[in-house]
């Protein structure tokens, strides 16, 4: 049986409306003046791209690329405006995504690291059961300790995203999406969630993420896509890619 | 509408985890804990006894069953909606970082809520059918209370309509939150909450010559609903008892054509609720 790549992208669109808060008094002039036309925003125009399993890749561009837009359709936050969206798991059917847009978006402040760990996993599509069976490695890989006990709230920005890390990294994905956070936590966790993304590489994980940082690109990606304004400018070797994209940079500083 | 439901399936331990997280967070750092969903309508009980019969020198008898069996349902009606309207915002940070359906998210606040109203139901009968029969003042069981399940899942259903209206309406005004409260706070004496129903009939002569006036009153479905648990739980009490001038006036009987048609209303709005947030639900994140 052929296996389908784990990301297929076909001529992919996301137009956004602009809509302006409107109040009462607002309207009331508007009644006045001929109405104005709706603004759109196109913040993806037509991408195509597949990913086999197994590829790590990394999306860069200038801010407002479009660059979270595809990952946020892709995590199923933003509902598409046209085009093709396919996730493949390695098994056939659909994939299993850990989405890592922000890491502590699904925690609740008054409930301990405990309960949040399964209440996350929940999201993510686990039972508490299995959930469970990977509590203490979850613990573990967070550094928390018997802080998971205690209730988030007073826990630092640095143990709540080390905890939406480990979470999402442990839940076994087919496909990891990674938007910008993998400048979590001290240098010492960072080296650690490096390794275990490459860890992932090696089970043959799929792997797409967002960063601006290129040396990270350079050390984890196979394949860089580069967006501009919405549409792909480049996609392929890391070397290559990052080559024109540095000399882009440097011509828009000048 | 097959596809909603199926995808909440999908997620049904998700939608769990949500209403335990209600029930854990709500009165998690209250030192009377879960007493707090049954102390405010016994102390609203208590204050407005004194009212009626302290301030106003009403006759009213064991005012209690009656002014609770409205009073139970109205919370849980109001404080439901209000808890919902602001659900989607409360959880927007969420909604715009990771999937999950949406409708998962006031869905769970209505299941809360739900618990919480049941739990008001079983002190009322614990109250009532043991506990006050020791000092005679109890209810009798009547074979009405069969229908006491039905009247409970179609006030759920009424209330997850709404709740799912204003849950997706607050997203784009909020303004939703302020008309709510507005509403709510003067609705309960406008609605037969703390009175029966009849007394709306008796209120003047216009309304008794054209009787539709108090059937079009009945049709709101909240009000048809508190006066079906009255019915349902307990015997007639006498227009009197709340309003000395009407001595020779007879309780008005159950009127099923009335509730059948709010019914019908219920299920429209339980249905219109469903259909406008599925309508809007992806927009939520890219809201104005």
């Amino acid at each position: 049986m052929e296996v389908k790549d784990a990301v297929i992208v076909d001529n992919l669109v996301k137009i956004f409306r602009i809509r302006y808060r409107s109040h009462l008094k607002a309207r009331a002039m508007a009644l006045l003046k001929p109405a104005p036309p709706i603004q759109e925003f196109t913040a993806l125009n037509g991408i195509t791209f597949n990913i086999p399993h197994g590829q790590t890749v990394a999306v860069i561009g200038r801010n407002g690329s479009g660059k979270s837009t595809l990952l946020c359709l892709l995590a199923k936050v933003y509902r598409k405006t046209s085009g093709v969206i396919e996730l493949n798991g390695l098994r056939g059917g659909e994939a299993r995504v850990a989405p890592l847009l922000d890491l502590s978006a699904g925690f609740h402040p008054e409930l301990t690291g405990e309960d949040n760990i399964l209440f996350y996993g929940a999201v993510l599509g686990y039972s508490p059961q299995e959930m469970r069976q990977k509590f203490d490695s979850i613990v573990e890989f967070a550094e928390l300790g018997d802080k998971v006990q205690t209730t988030l709230r007073n826990w630092n920005e640095g143990a709540r995203l080390r905890l939406g890390f480990s979470i999402a990294a442990h839940t076994d994905p087919d496909i990891l999406l990674v938007d910008e956070v993998l400048a979590v936590g001290d240098e010492a966790f960072q080296a650690k969630c490096y390794r275990f993304i490459r860890e992932l590489q090696t089970q043959g994980k799929t792997i797409l993420f967002v960063t601006h940082d290129l040396r990270t690109v350079e050390r984890v990606a196979q394949r860089v896509i580069w967006l501009k304004n919405g549409v792909i400018c480049m996609d392929g070797e890391v070397s290559e890619v990052l080559q024109a994209y540095r000399l882009y940079s440097a011509e828009q500083n000048l | 509408m097959k596809e909603e439901l199926a995808e909440l399936w999908r997620y049904r331990q998700l939608l769990k985890m949500l209403v335990a997280r209600e029930l854990k967070v709500r009165y998690k750092n209250s030192f009377l804990g879960f007493f707090w969903s049954i102390i405010p309508p016994l102390m609203q009980v208590a204050v407005f006894s004194f009212l009626y019969r302290g301030v106003l020198g009403l006759p009213a008898k064991n005012l209690s069953a009656y002014l609770l069996t409205g009073i139970i349902p109205w919370s849980f009606f109001s404080s439901c909606i209000l808890d919902a309207s602001q659900s989607i915002v409360v959880n927007y940070t969420m909604i715009r970082k990771i999937y999950l359906p949406r409708e998962a998210i006031p869905l769970a606040i209505v299941i809360s809520n739900t618990v919480h109203f049941i739990l008001g139901w079983v002190v009322y009968f614990a109250a009532f059918l043991v506990v006050a029969h020791f000092f005679n003042v109890g209810i009798p069981l009547v074979p009405s209370m069969v229908f006491f399940p039905f009247l409970v899942i179609l006030e759920v259903i009424l209330v997850t309509g709404i709740s799912l209206y204003v849950a997706a309406l607050n997203v784009f005004y909020e303004d939703v939150k302020f008309l709510l409260s507005t509403i709510f706070g003067l609705a309960i004496f406008i609605l037969p909450v703390l009175y029966p129903a009849d007394q709306i009939y008796y209120t003047s002569h216009l309304v008794r010559n054209h009787k539709w006036i108090f059937e079009l009153y009945m049709l709101n479905p909240i009000a048809s609903i508190i006066d079906a648990f009255r019915h349902c739980l307990l015997q007639s009490i006498s227009p009197s008892n709340f309003n000395a001038k009407l001595k020779h006036a007879h309780a008005l009987p159950f009127n099923p054509y009335v509730f059948t048609c709010s019914t019908v209303i219920t299920l429209l709005i339980f249905w219109g609720g469903l259909t406008y947030f599925n309508k809007r639900k992806w927009q939520f994140v890219e809201r104005p």
